[in-house]
């Protein structure tokens, strides 16, 4: 009995440093670049912000430097590959983002690429920017002279692989059709957007039950009660998966599920950063310490 | 009253065909989604498997009296290039990993071999590439989770059984290689 529960003690301790070594969501992106540790000053990371919001104009490729004060025990290459998830740097098709990471208390840095540049970006090429760029610039505190120079050569390798697409702008037509489609198409996504966004997982249900309800004054108590019983399993069905899949994407920051209504268009508008596009990576890259 | 208890029938059995319908299709979409990680999973060995030899020659001059770590690593990639299970696959790719492991301690003890530009470009290969391995095996841990614990749990496991799906079977590594992915 005692070696049992000694045992659990002992497997408890075992697991602790897992628990207390974890990737915490930085935040919400603001813009391509990202300083929680507030290292750069604001003229700087303008410049940098300007230059990677044209690059992604030019070619889509998303490059994101992302300055954080520190790993809180996680390894870089863990973080980086759990902030890329979150974030979803890159376009969806293209997978075509690129992390910078760097943790100022840790002093180390990652580039994390994404699939679709793998090959223009290798884990070599990485390796000889974080050391010849990042890491001098870095012992002698230009944290903003370092980044600028690393997001020149990684643009420098990465600018051929694609191209941007132009974005069809969406010309409307007839009201009357409008309306009708909003009718048929608009309602249950509004309703869906709104339960999503309600705290609750269950006022779907409650909705259906209503309509149930409703239903037995209309037509029979029989039909009326079987109605309510299956529209309110089906509501609290639909607000339950929508609130689900909203929460996440809400707390990853990243594109929104399609029944969002009246959320991020997506793309980029007047220029200006609009949110990732969805890409992903898997471990490539390479990583640092200064 | 027939009539009533005939339309609730109805109404319980449109639910639970409805239910059913959507768990089986969403089991499927699931084991192929393990599947398609899994093939992810052995990309990345592969990966490592063909950047090997690349190492193994350009360090094996310097060293010659090692000649052990060089045999274990040869005996791990035969085994792996013959295994056709993913059971085999992974016990032959954590031999394999085991063995490179050696060698990476062994090299510690020849520095000269550091400053040579193509051990250095490679090492760096082989350490993406283990990191690729380490994130791709944790996505694949990570889709398995959910997959057993949705098919164990009621009611879906009443239904799991009638429809044949079994449980699948998480990735095993050696101690250490899971380091970065909790």
């Amino acid at each position: 009995m005692k070696n049992k529960a000694l045992l659990a003690i002992t497997a408890g301790l075992l697991f602790l440093p897992m628990l207390v070594g974890a990737y915490y969501n930085p935040g919400k992106p603001t813009g391509f670049v990202n300083d929680y540790a507030g290292v750069i000053d604001s003229q700087q990371k303008q410049a940098l912000e300007t230059k990677l919001v044209q690059f992604e104009k030019d070619t889509s490729n998303e490059i994101s430097v992302v300055i954080i004060p520190s790993l809180k025990g996680d390894t870089i290459e863990n973080f980086a590959v759990k902030l890329f998830e979150d974030w979803a740097i890159g376009k969806k098709d293209n997978d075509n983002g690129i992390l910078l990471l760097v943790a100022i208390e840790d002093r180390k840095m990652r580039i994390e690429v994404g699939y679709g540049l793998e090959g223009a970006l290798t884990d070599a090429q990485s390796y000889s920017i974080i050391v010849n760029d990042l890491q001098p610039a870095f012992r002698a505190n230009d944290y903003a002279g370092g980044i600028s120079k690393a997001i020149d050569d990684i643009i420098l390798a990465t600018k051929g692989e694609y191209t941007a697409t132009q974005n069809s702008s969406k010309n409307s037509s007839g009201v009357n059709f409008e309306w009708i489609f909003f009718l048929v198409f608009g309602l249950p996504i509004w309703l869906s957007s709104v339960l999503a966004r309600s705290r609750s997982w269950w006022a779907g249900g409650v909705i259906g039950v209503v309509m149930g309800i409703i239903l037995i004054f209309v037509f029979s108590l029989v039909v009326g009660m079987i109605a309510s019983i299956i529209l309110g399993l089906l509501g609290l069905l639909l607000d339950y998966n929508v609130s689900k899949s909203y929460g996440k994407a809400k707390a990853t920051g990243g594109v929104m599920p399609w029944w969002f209504g009246g959320g991020k268009s997506g793309g980029f508008g007047g220029g200006g950063f609009g949110g990732f596009g969805g890409g992903s990576s898997g471990g490539g890259g390479s990583s640092g310490g200064w | 009253m027939s009539k009533k208890v005939w339309l609730i029938v109805l109404a319980v059995v449109v639910l639970v065909v409805l239910y059913a319908g959507g768990l089986y299709n969403s089991l499927v979409k699931d084991n192929e989604n393990i599947n398609g990680q899994w093939a992810q999973v052995e990309t990345q060995y592969q990966r490592r498997f063909d950047l090997i030899p690349n190492l193994v020659n350009s360090v094996k001059g310097a060293m010659a009296q090692e000649k052990s770590v060089f045999d274990a690593i040869a005996e791990a990639r035969t085994k792996y290039g013959s295994a056709t299970t993913p059971e085999a696959k992974v016990g032959a790719a954590n031999q394999v990993e085991s063995a490179l492991s050696r060698l990476l301690v062994v090299m510690e003890n020849y520095p000269q071999l550091k400053s040579i530009d193509t051990v250095q470009t490679l090492m760096v290969q082989l350490e993406g590439t283990e990191n690729r391995i380490s994130t791709e095996r944790g996505r694949f841990n990570d889709l398995v989770k959910t997959y057993d614990a949705k098919i164990k749990t009621i009611p879906a496991n009443i239904f799991a059984k009638i429809f044949g799906f079994a449980e699948r079977a998480y990735f095993e590594s050696q101690d250490g290689s899971e380091r970065r992915q909790k």
